[in-house]
């Protein structure tokens, strides 16, 4: 079904390497006029492998998903799909299909008849691609809507229109730019659970793009972090969230407390001025300024005894500061505190609820964490991850 | 105050000002002309003005404007769409509002000047008619003003803005995004085209049509100017049996007649153009029809019943 697509490729041979659904990336960049959009990103996504390219806007993540269609032209690099070199080879006969932002669903077509668009395009036989259609329907459980316009429908149903639209062609990679962007929450968390299902069903290489964090954490076998146009880390969810490379990521992925000053024990601590940040021993150098990053998750809370033996104590905690607490938030299945810890500093905590002390507001309290908690970091820029730009107020 | 009383001072206008002058003329056309000194009575009324009207000498007189109103018409449509399809796709965003000043500029000159302009430049001692003998295109001097060409070449000039700005904000309205969807699901340029922008841009392509076709069918000054006796339009006729011969009634029957012929083209080519897309609009369309009540798709006798069901769309 495909092989119209790749027969009519000209250009160098399939690699024979690289299977079917492979899409690799090789020092590809984009420049616009003075801007570099993408700059020299390097990736190879495996045959059915769901990879997510995740960062802020203007990250590039767009700009790169685009020249994988073939919507933008790359300066430099080689973009290769199932082993064969794309450039100069039009987004028509590419073998990727996309799911735009926006949907951009035909509105003077029904829902049937934007489905059938692809198949049309390759002259598929009328009965064949009735067949295709209602299954391709059938897979999104759109079926009933076949005659409506787009028009007539919600947005979580245009796109699983447009998802079937893309889906019903079985292009060997599937591109997602922020599909699900437009929906609500409730919706878009359920469409994350089918996205990823009909993935593992379908069997085709996915490419997501998308800004949300907790998006590409929940769907994604690998996530492709990007900032300024380049890839600052690679990896699956738990390597991202558990080792970030670097303070760009930890701050990105998640929510974390920074804590700036000097490096001290070693390596192994940064001295801020609120408190002595021990962590595992780093390479970074005894004496450089540093920053040492504790989840809100992994902070543990309680009422500070007035006698001074404070529960901290009985804990296998290297880390501990006193606070007060300046606001309190229920998030759920979460109860989350803000801690102040003098001058401007503050601490987010966040316990599971039914686990949660019941403090309020103004009550003293003693923080500890573990060290192994601890993610420590040279000083760079970190504030200006989307992430963590300012203590949050509750 | 009830919810109509705002389109009260619409409404009285329309009727002070068009309706009642279109009543006035209708009912002059069923008059005559009452010896050299009157314009028009009703004592005696008649179709006699309308067969006058059609007798040979005038009748020539409409086929030609019919001739020059589809011709124009569809010339303006010809250039109007690449230029506008350019202007809304292709061109730089930043550079647009020049060329929408381009299209416009010449359409804020008078009307009469600019279509006396070409006199200058058909006349067959102007620079066009030297630089075509010069080349070789020609033998002789450019032999075209006063003629049924000229008008035409004059109408496409006027109207061709009018054509070219609905064309633009329909090609504009359509968008990337869908273009880029099209092109991703398989499709090239024209097919895009065909399918995607130009049905998206149709209330453009309607607009810019009837815009152009009918103030064209009563255009006088472009045949006045550049036409002479060849290129003869209904509404010098008009003119001149209101003004020189003095016959309101022969001038009004004239005039119902433009308007009856300016509605049946339409009409027409309406039809035409339906008629031309019925199988290619059957060929595309895809009718799925309800799904029974448990879509499982193993279901044949509602198959069977879909599969008849399209045969009949």
């Amino acid at each position: 079904m495909s092989s119209a697509t790749t027969e009519a490729t000209t250009g160098t041979l399939p690699n024979a390497a690289e299977a079917k659904g492979t899409v690799v990336l090789d020092g590809v960049t984009k420049r616009y006029g003075q801007a570099t959009a993408v700059d020299g990103v390097s990736l190879t996504v495996q045959p059915g492998e769901f990879i997510s390219l995740l960062g802020p806007s203007g990250c590039g993540k767009t700009t790169t998903l685009r020249m994988i269609a073939g919507f933008e032209v790359p300066d430099a690099g080689d973009i290769r799909i199932s082993g064969r070199s794309v450039q100069n080879i039009p987004p028509y006969r590419r073998d990727v299909n996309t799911v735009f932002q926006a949907y951009a669903l035909f509105p003077h077509m029904s829902v049937a008849e934007n489905v059938a668009y692809g198949l049309q395009q390759r002259r598929t036989p009328k009965a064949q691609l009735r067949e295709q259609v209602v299954e391709a329907l059938d897979l999104v459980q759109m079926r009933r809507f076949a005659d409506r316009k787009p028009a007539q429908l919600s947005g979580g149903q245009q796109q699983r229109v447009a998802l079937a639209r893309a889906l019903v062609n079985r292009p060997a990679v599937l591109l997602l730019d922020e599909p699900l962007g437009a929906l609500d929450r409730q919706l878009r968390e359920e469409m994350q659970l089918e996205l990823k299902l009909l993935q593992s069903r379908v069997g085709i290489t996915f490419v997501f793009v998308t800004h949300d964090q907790g998006e590409a954490l929940s769907m994604s076998d690998r996530i492709a972090i990007m900032r300024d146009g380049r890839i600052e880390q690679l990896a699956d969810a738990d390597t991202i969230y558990a080792r970030p490379a670097s303070a760009y990521v930890a701050a990105f992925v998640g929510q974390q407390n920074f804590f700036r000053g000097r490096v001290a024990e070693g390596g192994a601590a940064v001295d801020s001025p609120h408190a002595l940040v021990r962590g595992i021993r780093s390479e970074l150098g005894e004496g450089q300024q540093g920053q040492a990053a504790v989840r809100p998750e992994f902070v543990e809370i309680a009422a500070d005894v007035a006698d001074g033996r404070s529960p901290a104590d009985a804990l296998d905690a290297v880390n501990s500061v006193r606070g007060t607490v300046i606001g309190v938030a229920h998030l759920g299945e979460t109860m989350q505190y803000l801690v102040g810890l003098g001058d401007d500093q503050s601490l987010i905590v966040r316990r599971p609820t039914p686990e949660a002390p019941d403090l309020a507001v103004g009550d003293a309290v003693v923080c500890s964490w573990k060290a192994a908690s601890v993610l420590l970091f040279a000083s760079d820029d970190a504030a200006s991850a989307g992430g963590y730009v300012a203590p949050p107020t509750l | 105050m009830p919810r109509f009383a705002l389109a009260i001072p619409a409404w009285a206008w329309l009727a002070i000002f068009f309706v009642a002058p279109v009543a006035m003329v209708v009912w002059f056309s069923f008059g005559y002309k009452p010896g050299i000194f009157g314009t028009h009575a009703n004592d005696v009324l008649s179709f006699d003005r309308y067969l006058e009207a059609l007798s040979p000498t005038f009748f020539s007189t409409f086929l030609n404007t019919l001739w020059i109103g589809l011709a124009g018409t569809a010339l303006c449509l010809l250039i109007g769409l690449p230029v506008a399809y350019w202007m809304a796709v292709k061109a730089p965003p930043s550079r647009r509002g020049l060329l929408i000043a381009l299209v416009l500029v010449p359409f804020w000159t008078n009307f009469l000047v600019r279509t006396i302009g070409w006199q200058v430049i058909l006349a067959p001692e102007g620079w066009l008619s030297t630089l075509l003998q010069d080349v070789g295109l020609i033998g002789g001097p450019l032999d075209i003003l006063y003629t049924r060409s000229a008008v035409l070449i004059g109408v496409v000039y006027n109207y061709l803005p009018l054509m070219i700005l609905p064309l633009f904000v329909a090609f504009d309205r359509v968008g990337t995004p869908v273009r880029e969807a099209s092109k991703d699901l398989g499709a090239g340029r024209w097919r895009t085209f065909l399918r995607v922008t130009l049905p998206l841009a149709r209330p453009g392509v309607i607009a810019g049509v009837l815009l152009v076709f009918i103030p064209l069918m009563g255009d006088y000054i472009t045949a006045t100017v550049l036409g002479g006796a060849k290129g003869n339009m209904v509404g010098q006729l008009v003119a001149s049996q209101f003004q020189a011969a003095q016959n309101w009634a022969l001038g009004s029957a004239m005039a119902v007649m433009l308007i009856l012929v300016i509605m049946v083209t339409v009409a027409v080519g309406a039809l035409v153009v339906w008629l031309v897309m019925l199988p290619i609009r059957s060929r595309n369309r895809l009718v799925l029809g309800d799904a029974p009540a448990a879509a499982t798709g193993g279901d044949r006798a509602s198959e069977a019943a879909r599969e008849s069901e399209e045969v009949l769309s």
